[in-house]
């Protein structure tokens, strides 16, 4: 049952990029980014309840780490995979001194790291200053270049379905069980031999990794990078998907990601119509995306995921 | 001191605030020793097995198992070196199943890592099994096999102890911490839970047991501590204790239980 809307789910996206019209395929590629910073931001939360507001800073050092190597003449592929691993290392960095990583000290950290980063890569030539990093060539696949949108859509399709089997197997283990046994009463766990602190890290260090890696895509698929191409708002929208598909669940970053962006696209359709004010895409987008947070927040607290869950227990 | 022996508290003082919960209190444990520790609300009972633990730490005095000293470790580091805790509040862990609840304590005496676990390495099927079988042994042990598949949190009080125990013992402790583990038991729960912890005993587990029934300490344990206002009062044997004139003084009373 569980297994055939898992491979329906894959059948129908999988289709997708082939079905939909051209100018929609930049929306499914950066859903599915999207969706896998958001996986990440799930997992951290959800199982290690803690809130990263900076994760778009790990996208973004994802980005520049593919970026720059491929600049520097590195095969993209090497880049994609460079990604992850520099992403997952800044966080070790960051949150090593936070080991207890307890209370908001985390969220704070996270928010600081993104500043810093947006204006470090403002000023500094290495990553191309204001102007941005740009030449970025096409990611390159068995010695193919990826020059049109339907590839990345399948890398994209391919990466977040890695991201969400690392997620589910990290889950469903000796070790997500004892994170999640953590966020129920870190005492206990502790009593049980779960080193905490350590499988908190690690589990940031792997949600930075997911960030990283689907900036590497990102890099590879605009070919041009900015500090603008990141601003504070992304953090915040991951976390937004994240409450919306719902906490503690694989699908719900998905979910998640899915409404956030289609609602978001929808409304930036409705605001460039003729006849509306030129502010109309940008203030539509923010009033629905406060509107459906709290809406969420509101009725469906634990997430839009876990509450489907719920219906169809009770109609079966 | 006390070569030989299981647990060694030596000196171990904790303060809160400037007021002693425990005070320079020394405790030696034989291997396979069980141990009562009893004294009135207050008496520092829970504080000197946090101090144990390792969810506290002591402000002065030294606390070894089996010989290492374990005072400066981490608790779940203790774990691992086969202290396991039955606590006097029930925490369990909310939204897993009581299975799960059980399977969680024998993280300390298993490996399989994130590395293993994403993978799906054979050591992470092996492992699962492993811990998976050992927990269903523990349930049955504590008369909780027809609960494994229930949330934790679903639990009565009574059970949500018994879960307690489970967990500690799929950790296969050395050393067993038990604080109130009767408490809210009803009397055909009490006599199963003095069963398992002679058979425990019967197996070397040494254990430390807290309990403000005072007719149940008496009879399952070897030897008897009494703790009032952080300080050892009296220590000896379940007859010469409560014999005591200071023990009865400070806390049996003239119409004591016993
Ligand atoms: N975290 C804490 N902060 C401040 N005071 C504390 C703390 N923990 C314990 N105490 C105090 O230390 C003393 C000993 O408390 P403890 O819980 O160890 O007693 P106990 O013997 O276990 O009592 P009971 O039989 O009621 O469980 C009490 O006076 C208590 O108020
Ligand atoms: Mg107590």
């Amino acid at each position: 049952m569980r297994t055939r809307t898992v491979l329906a789910a894959a059948a129908v996206t999988l289709a997708l990029p082939l079905l939909l019209p051209e100018r929609h395929l930049p929306v499914y590629v950066l859903l599915l980014l999207a969706a896998t910073v958001t996986a990440g931001v799930s997992l951290l939360m959800g199982y290690a309840g803690q809130v990263s507001l900076g994760q778009a800073a790990f996208y973004a050092i994802g980005a520049y780490a593919a970026g720059l190597s491929a600049v520097h003449g590195v095969p993209t592929l090497i880049g994609l995979l460079v990604a992850p691993v520099v992403a997952a290392l800044a966080a070790v960095v960051v949150g090593a001194p936070l080991l207890r990583l307890r209370g908001h000290h985390l969220a704070f950290a996270t928010l600081a790291v993104h500043l810093i980063l947006l204006s470090l890569l403002g000023q500094g030539t290495w990553a191309g200053g204001a102007i941005g990093l740009q030449g970025i060539p096409p990611l390159s696949l068995a010695g193919t270049p990826l020059r049109d949108d339907v590839g990345y859509a399948y890398v994209a399709w391919a990466v977040l379905a890695v991201v969400l089997l690392i997620s589910h197997n990290v889950v469903d283990s000796r070790a997500g069980r004892g994170l999640r046994a953590a966020a129920g009463s870190e005492i206990a766990a502790a009593a049980g031999g779960v080193p905490v602190g350590g499988y908190r890290l690690v589990v940031f260090a792997l949600s930075a990794a997911f960030a990283g890696l689907a900036g590497g895509v990102y890099a590879f698929y605009l070919g041009y990078l900015g500090p603008g191409s990141f601003p504070l708002l992304l953090s915040i929208e991951v976390v937004v998907m994240a409450v919306v598909g719902g906490l503690g669940t694989i699908t719900g970053p998905v979910v998640g990601a899915a409404v956030i962006t289609l609602l978001v696209q929808a409304l930036n359709e409705l605001g460039t119509r003729p006849g509306m004010p030129s502010y109309a895409p940008a203030a539509l987008s923010y009033a629905v995306y406060a509107l459906l947070l709290i809406a969420v927040v509101r009725y469906l607290p634990r997430g839009i995921v876990p509450a489907v869950a719920v219906l169809r227990k009770g109609t079966s | 001191m006390a070569a030989g022996a299981a647990l060694a508290v030596s000196g171990a003082s904790r303060a809160f605030g400037g007021v002693y919960a425990v005070r320079d209190v020394s405790l030696t444990l034989a291997p396979g020793e069980l141990r009562g520790l009893i004294g009135p609300n207050g008496a520092g009972k829970s504080t000197l097995f946090a101090l144990i633990g390792g969810q506290l730490r002591a402000d002065t005095g030294t606390v070894r198992l089996d010989g290492t000293r374990i005072d400066r470790l981490p608790a779940d580091r203790r774990a691992r070196l086969g202290v396991g805790v039955v606590f006097q509040a029930a925490r369990v862990f909310p939204g897993m199943t009581v299975l799960e609840n059980v399977m969680v304590g024998a993280h300390g005496t298993t490996g399989a890592g994130f590395v293993a676990a994403v993978l799906r390495l054979p050591a992470h099927h092996r492992e699962e099994r492993l811990i998976r079988d050992r927990a269903r042994a523990c349930l049955a042990r504590t008369g909780l096999a027809g609960w494994a598949d229930r949330p934790a949190e679903a639990l009565p009080l009574g059970q949500q102890r018994a879960l307690q125990l489970a967990r500690a013992l799929c950790g296969q402790p050395r050393l067993l911490l038990l604080d109130e583990p009767a408490s809210g038991l009803r009397a055909a729960e009490r006599e199963r839970l003095s069963a398992l912890l002679t058979e425990l005993r019967a197996e070397g587990i040494t254990m430390l047991l807290v309990e403000h029934d005072v007719a149940f300490v008496m009879r399952v344990a070897d030897r008897v501590t009494v703790l009032d206002l952080g300080r050892v009062i009296a220590e000896g044997s379940p007859a010469d204790v409560r014999a005591d004139p200071v023990v009865i003084d400070a806390y049996l009373g003239a119409g004591s239980p016993a």
